[in-house]
């Protein structure tokens, strides 16, 4: 139970920080807030960290769930599927993305 | 980087990944089918559609199973070619080594063993005067399996990934090797190519021309599973470098491989030759009871994933039992030998070196014998990337230069996109074609797996003809119906199959996600329901990409 609450919370964690590096580019950004929308760089700073910083708990709880060797191969491919996952949302539902910055309307 | 080795860089990217592209299509697509293989199996065998079960009792079960199990006769037909003189009767051999394998996937159990002959080899440096015999059985009651089903999942899809169910001179191997070489390639070259690789690391642009975002995709898909593709790739070429593309044990260093056999032996203490002296054969239940008990000792408890006896009834005989692989990356492995005769251990392995381990996480990591239902699905994900990449690499091939070639009259984008289709939607036709049709003939019909077989090659070939056939507006620069005609066929197929294996079977979605569960059964059922789906919405996009290519231009305008 408790192995899969931490693969649960690694997943978790992995697109949360992958959503964050997504947006820490200005690109994605507008994609969220409209194409006249300004990413100042203390913003994509903070993002990149957050990012960064959710990708790495991501790891701790895929090593808190499995031996060493195991947790190496889910943490890689739960990367993969995320960077997906928020590849495809930005692509066609950018909005829901906007839970990841806290503000539901325009900034 | 220099322009002109950028260059280089994307004409090997773009001829080496079109010419095996079609190759590792197949690897990929029923790679990722491949991490499902026994519960592809269950859905294509419903007789075997019951709970997995550990390693059954040798003394009680197994060894009356073996007493039963007759040499096979396709290899007998084979062994009779390379003897001198008429082989004996196949009821008068008996057995000189046996193996039980199974898995924590597995309900039924593989079983199979050598038959000695005393026919003279026809050839010197052939030295295996065997004949093999093999069979799967219910491992709760020690009944066979009737030899006329193929389990779809583990000896059709599964030999389809990695040699293409093409075993003549082992070019099946090779292709797939070759294309496993090409992906490293790819992948090297395609990253050299890549301008913007962190700044585009997630932009899909569906709403641009195909041309745009099938690249897009190309790139999303090809980047983020860059350690699977890559791994998988590589770890590929390891399994089979030893055994099939550089056999030097066999070839050059055959006889340094057969001397080390023998100081092998020496030095395990597990005998090389039998004595010829007749011995008995002790409980190996108890031998089964005392490596567990080992297992325990040394912190990692299991069960047997593989027995395996040599020199059956003979004094040097001895008992070897592999621990499952269950909870680990590696393979089976802490091997305990026991002397058949007596049941006292003859040798513990101890846990491999730097070398060794590095070998076994590489392949365990490909083999996939753990038990971790995230990681397999993460591992078809890895997979279905794979095959995402490549197609919308032919994609991208195709729509660059249709309108050249449209305008100076060349078929070349024509071609490629009918081979494209015949890989994308029509290997999932024949996949789907065959799930289909084996629900569709009877259980008890003669040779139903040939038939099976046929269904699949049959389908794909339907496939490929009706590519062709419709292929003529990629020569004006349009989109190929057959894209769109194919997902339909997908889409039946699939869910044709599902209906049948309830008609059948009576196992609706109903009864095996909720009534009496079996996941094995329920998620094919699902994989395929999701799969015309899937096709279904294709068939609309598709069919909005089509009406916009008659006028592309104006598309273009309206899109910005």
């Amino acid at each position: 139970m408790a192995e899969a609450l931490a693969m649960c919370l690694a997943a978790l964690f992995s697109l949360s920080g992958m959503g964050w590096l997504a947006l820490s580019l200005e690109g994605h950004w507008r994609q969220l807030w409209g194409p006249k929308a300004v990413l100042n760089a203390s913003t994509a700073q903070w993002l990149r960290l957050a990012g960064w910083t959710s990708l790495s708990l991501s790891a701790l709880c895929c090593f808190i769930a499995d031996r060493p060797s195991m947790a190496v191969l889910v943490w890689v491919m739960l990367l993969a599927g995320a960077a997906t996952a928020i590849a495809l949302l930005l692509a066609w539902r950018a909005h829901w993305l906007r839970i990841l910055a806290f503000r539901p309307g325009n900034p | 980087m220099s322009t002109h080795f950028r260059q280089a860089m994307t004409w090997l990217h773009t001829w080496l990944g079109l010419v095996l592209g079609f190759v590792l299509m197949a690897a990929f697509f029923f790679g990722a089918l491949s991490v499902f293989d026994r519960e592809i199996d269950r859905w294509a065998i419903p007789e075997t559609r019951f709970d997995p079960q550990p390693m059954p009792s040798f003394d009680t079960v197994l060894q009356p199973v073996y007493a039963r199990l007759k040499p096979h006769p396709v290899d007998l037909a084979a062994t009779q070619q390379r003897v001198i003189g008429d082989l004996p009767s196949p009821d008068t051999l008996s057995l000189s080594s046996l193996y039980a394998y199974t898995t924590h996937r597995d309900p039924v159990l593989a079983i199979g063993g050598e038959f000695d002959v005393p026919n003279k080899l026809k050839d010197d440096a052939d030295e295996h005067a065997h004949v093999h015999g093999w069979a799967t059985i219910d491992p709760r009651s020690g009944e066979f399996l009737p030899n006329n089903k193929l389990k779809i999942g583990s000896e059709w899809f599964y030999p389809m990934h990695y040699q293409l169910n093409w075993s003549w001179l082992n070019l099946g191997y090779w292709l797939v090797g070759l294309a496993a070489f090409t992906m490293l390639v790819a992948l090297v070259s395609g990253v050299i190519m890549h301008r913007k690789i962190f700044r585009e690391f997630f932009t899909f642009r569906p709403w641009k021309r195909t041309q745009r975002s099938a690249l897009d995709l190309h790139n999303l898909t090809g980047v983020v599973a860059l350690p699977f593709h890559f791994f998988f790739a590589f770890t590929g070429l390891v399994i089979f470098a030893g055994t099939v593309y550089f056999p030097l044990g066999h070839t050059l260093l055959k006889p340094l491989h057969d001397q080390h056999e023998v100081l092998e032996a020496r030095r395990t203490g597990l005998p090389h030759e039998p004595a010829g002296v007749a011995a008995p054969l002790a409980s190996v239940d108890a031998m089964v009871a005392e490596a567990k008990r080992r297992w325990a000792a040394r912190d990692m408890p299991g069960e047997v994933g593989l027995l395996t006896i040599n020199h059956l009834h003979d004094a040097n005989g001895y008992v070897s039992l592999y621990r499952a692989g269950s909870d680990q990356v590696a393979l089976v492995g802490q091997a305990i030998h026991f002397k058949a005769s007596s049941g006292e251990v003859l040798r513990e392995e101890a846990p491999p070196g730097v070398v060794g381990s590095i070998n076994e996480f590489l392949t365990g990591l490909h083999l996939q014998h753990f038990e971790h239902w995230l990681l397999r699905w993460l591992y078809v994900l890895g997979g279905l990337l794979g095959c995402v990449c490549i197609a919308t690499g032919f994609i991208f091939f195709v729509e660059k230069r249709k309108r050249k070639h449209a305008e100076s009259n060349d078929q070349g984008s024509r071609i490629v996109d009918a081979l494209a289709v015949t890989m994308v939607t029509g290997m999932v036709i024949a996949t789907t074609g065959m799930l289909m049709v084996n629900r569709l003939l009877p259980a008890d019909l003669a040779g139903k797996g040939e038939w099976e077989k046929l269904a699949f090659w049959g389908c794909w070939s339907l496939a490929l003809l009706h590519a062709l056939i419709r292929s003529a507006p990629v020569a004006r620069a349009r989109l190929n119906p057959a894209w769109r005609e194919q997902c339909w066929g997908i889409a039946l197929l699939a869910v044709a199959a599902v209906a049948l294996n309830w008609l059948g079977t009576g196992d609706h979605l109903i009864k095996t996600m909720i009534g009496q569960a079996y996941w094995a059964v329920a998620g094919v059922d699902l994989c395929l329901l999701a799969t015309a789906g899937l096709a279904l919405c294709s068939v609309r996009k598709l069919a909005r990409r089509e009406r916009l290519s008659v006028a592309p231009m104006a598309a273009e305008a309206a899109h910005g």
